[in-house]
């Protein structure tokens, strides 16, 4: 019985208008993201390659490492961010390692083509987001009701056919019938991936596999709630507004007022709060050390014929040590700060994003964003390794000049006695950038996953409920 | 003795008490107690709202009795609605089917989840050659089927679930005169084939002509249920008009 159900509810979606017009529009869009994002990722790569090239060769020529006055490190561009884009585009993706004692990442691509940021990206997420769910809500809210509108149903129960079979049939059937397709789309897009010359590794077709069946499990929660909601209403167009409610609020509200809600539940110190602080810091230091500087008595015999030499190196040594003291002071209390702000803004982002869980979309985009290394965890995990390399970068060069380099003020007085060689860029240790791993990003994606699983359980039996006292005359 | 009994036939399609109130308080069924035995048709006359499609509405279990019960080949319905429904084939007042799926497509789900997996194209076009489906329309889509085409489609569908006890609800409604005259000869054969039906209808002369049974329902009651053999002799229509009219005055007084 229930394959009889499941092939005349595919043949019936598969022969309807509305499914070719949804299908043909859901291919041209998976197909678009796909080539926007292969171009994307190709482009990127590009840039990427160049920038590296630039910085490399701002080097040549300066004989001297000291006077290596910048040091720029990229993010590499990784083919599922195209697909996916998360955060990827809005975080920083520049950090100059000879800044300062602070790593600062900048550079975000929506700063550098603001246009982005108002429109975003035809992504694959976005497809997911807001295409899918509508092609599952258009598809599947008249899925009882409409039956009963046209009179089908009265039939089909005056055979000895058990209710909870035909709704299960349906549900097969439709969620066969439209995700077949849809794996047709998501195929056919991969395709531009190799033929664009997008390399994917063995990790990343897994993952990617894997946000494709997120997809799917997404879509499964909004087919299985239109199957929910069409067996509690009567009538297909009270099916359809209440649905369109429903995809309103968990699309649109709930992700954004989860947001709002946790900024006011959890207060987190603003950036500009935070660099009040560290300058009025500094000035405060800076005021010590003049202090110390004007209470500084050497210990000397005035007839010592060398006296300035040594009163002079005696100060210098003074000084340093009033730099390191300062240095060590600014990054304990920056660290201290920025802790302190890290920790606020994670309790404030994991309420916000509990509270958006409400919605499939939350953990669809969480799940999806995960795998594809572009969730928050990205800001952190490009700090990290910046932060990194930045102490190697701080080592290496230490060790060719002798100095803090991110000390401030290097006077070195050349004696002219010998030719500078020219420095070799290429001794600097490269910058080995490790993109989040599959097993760290499939771990943090599958408690979303697991919660999109629910929604479809929960869905489900609300819909086999319903449709047990369902009226089918 | 014993075999004397058991060779009594036992009622296919029967009502006990059947009392339905809907939910506004509307009493549609009112104690209704009928039988209908193998190869017996039996015909429910009545006004509109006189309660005869709630009557086979309960005999499928769309709705629950508020008392009594109906109960097909022995089985009450509201109890076990599964297995009552294994042995009853159903033509509604409106046939709707799938109107993207041709004649023969819909014919073929609905025997199927009917139980008879085993058909051919052959059966499907037999039987639509038999309700008088013209052969050029079997492979047609339902959209463009008039209400009558829809109706012989419903009919063809009930005849190859091959059910023991046939429902009807005003099912010539729509057919033109040839077609419900087949319809009456289809009758008939389905009636030699032992089959009970419980039909209702507003066409009381064709009721006269086919039924073994003819009864009268108003406001929920059946007000007169007689032998068609007793009725041979007199004008059918004038003795319904003459009842309802009686109900009506009792009704009022
Ligand atoms: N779903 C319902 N809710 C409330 N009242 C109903 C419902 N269905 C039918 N009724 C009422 O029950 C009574 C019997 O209706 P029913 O449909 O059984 O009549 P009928 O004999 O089939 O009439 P017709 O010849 O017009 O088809 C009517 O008064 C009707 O208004
Ligand atoms: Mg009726």
């Amino acid at each position: 019985m229930l394959k009889i159900i499941i092939e005349r509810e595919i043949k019936d979606i598969v022969s309807s208008t509305k499914f070719a017009v949804t299908f043909a529009v859901c291919v041209i869009l998976i197909l678009a993201s796909f080539y926007v994002g292969a171009a994307h990722y190709n482009l990127n790569k590009q840039q990427y390659d160049a920038s590296v090239a630039e910085n490399l060769r701002q080097m040549e020529g300066l004989t001297e490492w000291y006077s290596v006055r910048q040091h720029k490190v990229f993010m590499p561009p990784q083919p599922l961010a195209a697909l996916v884009t998360g955060i990827s585009n809005d975080i920083g993706q520049t950090a100059d390692m000879l800044a300062g004692s602070q790593v600062i990442t900048e550079g975000s691509r929506y700063n550098e083509d603001p246009i982005f940021a108002v429109f975003r990206f035809l992504d694959l997420e976005f497809i997911f987001q807001i295409v899918l769910s509508l092609f599952a809500i258009l598809l599947g809210y008249d899925a009882i009701s409409g039956e009963k509108e046209r009179g089908t149903l009265r039939l089909t129960f005056a055979s000895n056919l058990p209710r909870r079979t035909y709704i299960l049939g349906k549900l097969i059937g439709s969620f066969a019938a439209l995700s077949s397709s849809l794996i047709v789309a998501l195929g056919l897009g991969c395709l531009f991936l190799p033929m664009m010359g997008v390399p994917m590794s063995g990790d990343e077709w897994i993952r990617l596999l894997i946000i494709a069946g997120s997809g799917l499990l997404y879509f499964g929660v909004f087919l299985t709630g239109s199957l929910f909601v069409s067996a509690m209403t009567q009538r297909s167009s009270s099916s359809f507004l209440l649905l369109l409610v429903a995809w309103i609020l968990a699309v649109m509200i709930i992700p954004r007022a989860s947001v709002l809600t946790a900024a006011r539940a959890v207060e987190v110190p603003s950036v500009d709060h935070i660099a009040n602080q560290r300058s009025s810091l500094a000035s405060q230091l800076w005021a010590e050390s003049r202090d110390a500087m004007t209470n500084f008595k050497p210990d000397i015999d005035d007839d010592d014929p060398e006296a300035m030499m040594k009163i002079g190196s005696m100060f210098s040594q003074f000084m340093d040590s009033l730099g390191t003291i300062r240095n060590d002071q600014m990054s304990e209390f920056s660290d201290r700060i920025n802790e302190e702000r890290f920790n606020a803004q994670q309790i404030q982002q994991n309420l916000s994003f509990n509270l958006a869980r409400i919605s499939p979309s939350t953990s669809m985009k969480l799940a999806t964003s995960n795998l594809a290394g572009t969730s928050l965890e990205l800001t952190k995990h490009f700090r990290d390794e910046t932060r990194a390399y930045h102490k190697v970068v701080g080592d290496f060069i230490r060790e060719k000049t002798g100095m803090n380099p991110h000390g401030g003020m290097i006077i070195k007085i050349n004696d002219g006695s010998e030719e500078p060689e020219p420095i070799d860029p290429s001794e600097l240790p490269s910058f080995e950038y490790k993109p989040i791993r599959t097993a760290t990003a499939i771990n943090a994606a599958l408690p979303d996953i697991g919660l999109l699983a629910l929604f479809n359980f929960l869905f489900f039996t609300g819909a086999v409920i319903s449709f047990g006292r369902y009226d089918v005359r | 003795m014993i075999n004397e009994i058991s060779k009594q036939p036992s009622p296919m399609l029967q009502t006990n008490n059947l009392t339905k109130r809907y939910e506004d308080g509307v009493l549609a069924l009112d104690s209704l107690t009928l039988e209908v035995n193998p190869g017996e048709l039996f015909v429910m006359l009545g006004g509109n709202g006189a309660g005869k499609t709630t009557t086979i509405n309960l005999f499928l279990n769309f709705i629950e009795p508020t008392s009594g019960e109906a109960s097909i080949n022995g089985i009450v319905t509201h109890k076990e609605p599964l297995e009552a429904k294994k042995h009853v084939a159903f033509v509604s007042e409106n046939v709707m089917l799938y109107q993207n799926f041709t004649a023969i497509q819909n014919l073929d789900f609905f025997s199927k989840i009917g139980g008879h997996s085993d058909l051919s194209r052959d059966d499907y076009r037999d039987v639509l050659n038999r309700v008088g489906l013209a052969e050029d329309a079997h492979n047609k889509r339902l959209k463009g089927f008039s209400k009558g085409m829809r109706q012989k489609c419903g009919i063809a569908i009930a005849i190859l679930k091959d059910a023991p006890a046939i429902l009807l609800d005003e099912p010539t409604a729509g057919l033109d005169p040839k077609a419900g005259y087949e319809f009456i000869r289809l009758l008939d054969s389905l009636r030699s084939e032992n089959k009970a039906i419980l039909m209702s209808t507003h066409d009381i002369f064709r009721a006269k002509e086919i039924a073994d049974t003819i009864a009268i329902m108003d406001s929920g009651r059946m007000i007169m249920k007689e032998p068609a053999a007793n009725l041979a002799d007199q004008n059918l229509e004038e003795l319904y008009l003459q009842y309802m009219a009686g109900h009506d005055t009792k009704a009022a007084g």
